[in-house]
């Protein structure tokens, strides 16, 4: 194999497809990525077993072939190299040859054959999302995905296809963010599936603004087919909770508040949340919210937000950093909070099909 | 569980069927076993024991790779068995947790046959158990039976099951305080319950306040299941033991980047207020500097094992990285949604 590149095309190749590759594993050929010189193409691909990439570049190619180099080091070396014009051959024995300037690296490979193949995906379920749609819907609800690894089943977004519409999910058991995309599909392509938060993180690196992604869906992996750019994963096995039941029917009040003032104020009142409690207190009152803070021998917050509220007077206390994960991650101006008393959930929501179930903190005082 | 990561390995291999087994590191890499087999412990053969010593006692023994991401598959799959019955499951680790089964209607031996039975339907392993009145009652009774058993200490009957129990059994309670026991003629619980309340705080400090409490059963600990990972970190044991700070320092920069790695991974929301570096000597000493309000990064470390290796310049057997967590938030405060 040999192929000649320019340092950009080639560094912007690996940036898609190296994230993937394990830090720490058994197995050698995992820290690897496959180089496929095709054509005028290379293409790179990476896998971890659970999680694979596969991209390409433009290259002059001068003989076909293919190799498996270590992706990382590979990374390093040609983020170094001082000329743009770069040349990879690849020896029978895997070894590579590169050359760039006045610099030569020399790395040693394995074989292709050893590569795991990327699974196939032969009898899956097709769906075309807009790629825009698909990563804003992601951005809206990932920041809730669990990390308690013994709640595996929360290690992931939710995707329900359902009478024409796809609900994004994820909840650590404390909070819960949702979000409705409309979509045509087949009443057969119904289906409950969970996507493994490296999955998610990837696909959202990899969306962009334009363009559409084809999702397949197989019985047991996932496929996004981005142009260019193939993510596939492992779903993650087993029953997502019944997210719906946890969801308020009814509401008592609602304020409406802008979105930057309210996640302003509700940071710099955070600064004197304690360690250890963690939580800010709500304080409503008529056309005001006082939100405060205190920390036992440290000192205390507060500040007052003007709002419309005509409700009854109370107090309710959050986890300030649950509280403002949605609001950075929100773009609108305004949302609206709906709130029933000081032990149940509040949901925060915005004019279109999105929105965020919080549970309180319970206020010892 | 019993023997959970050796009874996933013989589960998945027939061939290991009633051979001692033990999973971990090769003899070769100065590997230690995580666990082995019941066929294996006949031999003398332990959890933790490094692997060159197993095979001294077991030669035939069996040793296989760990495959931590099956366990904690696994570990998955029981833990949401375990939570149709309550939710109130604390984990321990992948193979241990404590279940809060007050609420729950039926009687609790039976019912622990139950979570078992299903337990084994679903993942073809056995596990044990212990059903007492606390968490101290429970845990001790959990080992009663093992393998593939259980056992009750009624509310009435943790007088007479703590008394003939030896104080080593009592968590907190380790070869330090043990031997202090002995002196004082104590070597069982029943023995423990003569000395009063001061008495016992005269003797063991602060500890001696829970002690008195203790060996009488009485733990007033609660079941808490959002309890937190309290630290983080990674090692290694080196093939070949290290002699220089800068043979150290080329190794610091892989065993950070895992730790970043995995850091990213499962605590990235995580407020980080300590980190430490840990080496383990040639001769099995070892040392660990740690180190408040520093920023995890290759530079910190890579300040704190200078330090370490400077205090005794000893060769360098293991190398450890970790930080340490804030509590982020207890658990009895946030109210659970799910």
């Amino acid at each position: 194999m040999k192929f000649s590149v320019t340092k950009e095309k080639l560094l912007e190749g690996l940036q898609q497809v190296q994230n993937v590759v394990s830090t720490r594993t058994t197995l050698p050929i995992l820290s690897n990525v496959l180089l496929q010189a095709k054509g005028d193409e290379v293409h790179l691909t990476t896998t971890d077993l659970d999680v694979g990439v596969r991209g390409s570049f433009e290259a002059r190619v001068e003989k076909e072939g293919a190799t498996t180099l270590p992706a990382r080091r590979l990374f390093t070396i040609i983020r170094e190299l001082p000329s743009s014009e770069i040349q990879i051959e690849v020896d029978g024995k895997n070894a590579a040859s590169i050359r760039s300037g006045q610099s030569f690296f020399k790395i040693l490979g394995l074989p292709e054959e050893e590569f795991p193949p990327l699974p196939k995906f032969e009898d899956a379920k097709v769906i075309t999302i807009r790629q825009k749609d698909l990563r804003d819907g992601l951005r809206k609800t990932s920041y809730a995905i669990s990390t308690d690894e013994t709640r595996y089943v929360l290690n992931g977004v939710l995707f329900s296809l359902k009478e024409n519409k796809l609900t994004l999910v994820a909840t650590d058991g404390r909070r819960l963010a949702m979000v409705d995309l409309e979509l045509e599909f087949p009443r057969s392509h119904e289906a409950d599936i969970i996507v493994p938060t490296k999955a998610v993180t990837e696909l959202q690196r990899l969306l962009a603004d334009e363009g559409d992604v084809k999702v397949s869906i197989g019985s047991s992996q996932i496929a996004f087919d981005l142009n260019n750019t193939l993510l596939v994963s492992k779903l993650i096995e087993g029953n997502y909770p019944n997210y719906r039941q946890v969801i308020p029917s009814e509401t008592k009040e609602r304020v409406t508040l802008e979105r930057e003032t309210f996640l302003n104020s509700l940071h710099r009142v955070s600064l004197l949340a304690s360690e250890k409690s963690n939580s800010i207190k709500l304080n409503f009152s008529k056309n005001n919210i006082d939100i405060t803070a205190n920390t036992p021998e440290v000192g205390e917050a507060k500040e007052s937000l003007a709002v419309a509220y005509k409700g009854r007077e109370f107090s309710i206390a959050f986890n300030p950093e649950f509280f403002m994960a949605p609001l950075r991650n929100l773009t609108e101006d305004e949302v609206f909070l709906d709130l029933i008393d000081e032990m149940s959930p509040g949901v925060l929501k915005i004019q279109s099909p999105f929105l965020y179930v919080l549970m309180p903190m319970r206020i010892s005082s | 569980m019993d023997c959970f990561y050796a009874a996933i390995e013989v589960r998945d291999r027939p061939a290991l069927r009633g051979k001692p087994v033990g999973v971990g590191g090769a003899r070769d890499r100065r590997g230690v076993l995580t666990t082995c087999t019941y066929e294996a412990r006949a031999f003398g053969v332990r959890s933790a024991m490094p692997t060159f010593m197993a095979l001294q006692r077991c030669p035939q023994l069996i040793v296989v790779p760990t495959r931590f991401d099956v366990y904690r598959r696994e570990s998955g799959v029981i833990r949401e068995i375990m939570r149709r019955f309550t939710a109130l499951v604390e984990p321990l680790s992948l193979d241990e947790a404590y279940l809060d089964v007050t609420a729950h209607p039926g009687a609790p031996a039976p019912l622990a046959q139950v979570i078992r039975d299903l337990i084994f339907r679903k993942t073809r392993l056995t596990a044990s158990a212990g059903i007492g009145p606390n968490k101290l009652v429970a845990k001790i009774a959990s080992d009663l039976r093992k393998p593939n058993g259980q056992f009750e200490v009624k509310p009435g009957e943790v007088a007479e099951f703590m008394a003939p129990l030896p104080v080593r059994k009592i968590w907190g309670i380790g070869a330090v305080t043990e031997r202090k026991m002995e002196r004082l003629g104590i070597s069982t619980c029943g023995e423990l319950r003569r000395f009063s309340r001061a008495e016992v705080q005269e003797q063991f400090g602060k500890f001696g306040h829970e002690l008195y409490d203790l060996c009488r059963g009485v733990d007033e600990r609660q079941v808490e299941p959002h309890r937190e990972r309290k630290s983080l970190s990674n090692e290694e044991t080196f093939s070949i033991n290290l002699e220089t700070l800068e043979q150290c320092e080329g190794k610091l920069e892989e065993i950070f980047t895992e730790l970043a790695a995995e850091l990213a991974q499962k605590a990235a929301a995580r407020k980080v207020t300590g980190i430490f570096v840990k080496l383990k000597f040639a001769d099995f000493t070892r040392t660990t500097v740690e180190r408040a309000g520093l920023e995890v990064s290759l530079d910190s470390f890579h300040a704190l094992l200078t330090e370490a290796f400077a205090r005794t310049g000893k060769s360098v057997r293991l190398m450890g990285v970790g930080v340490r967590f804030a509590e982020s938030m207890p658990a009895e405060a946030q109210l659970p949604l799910l």
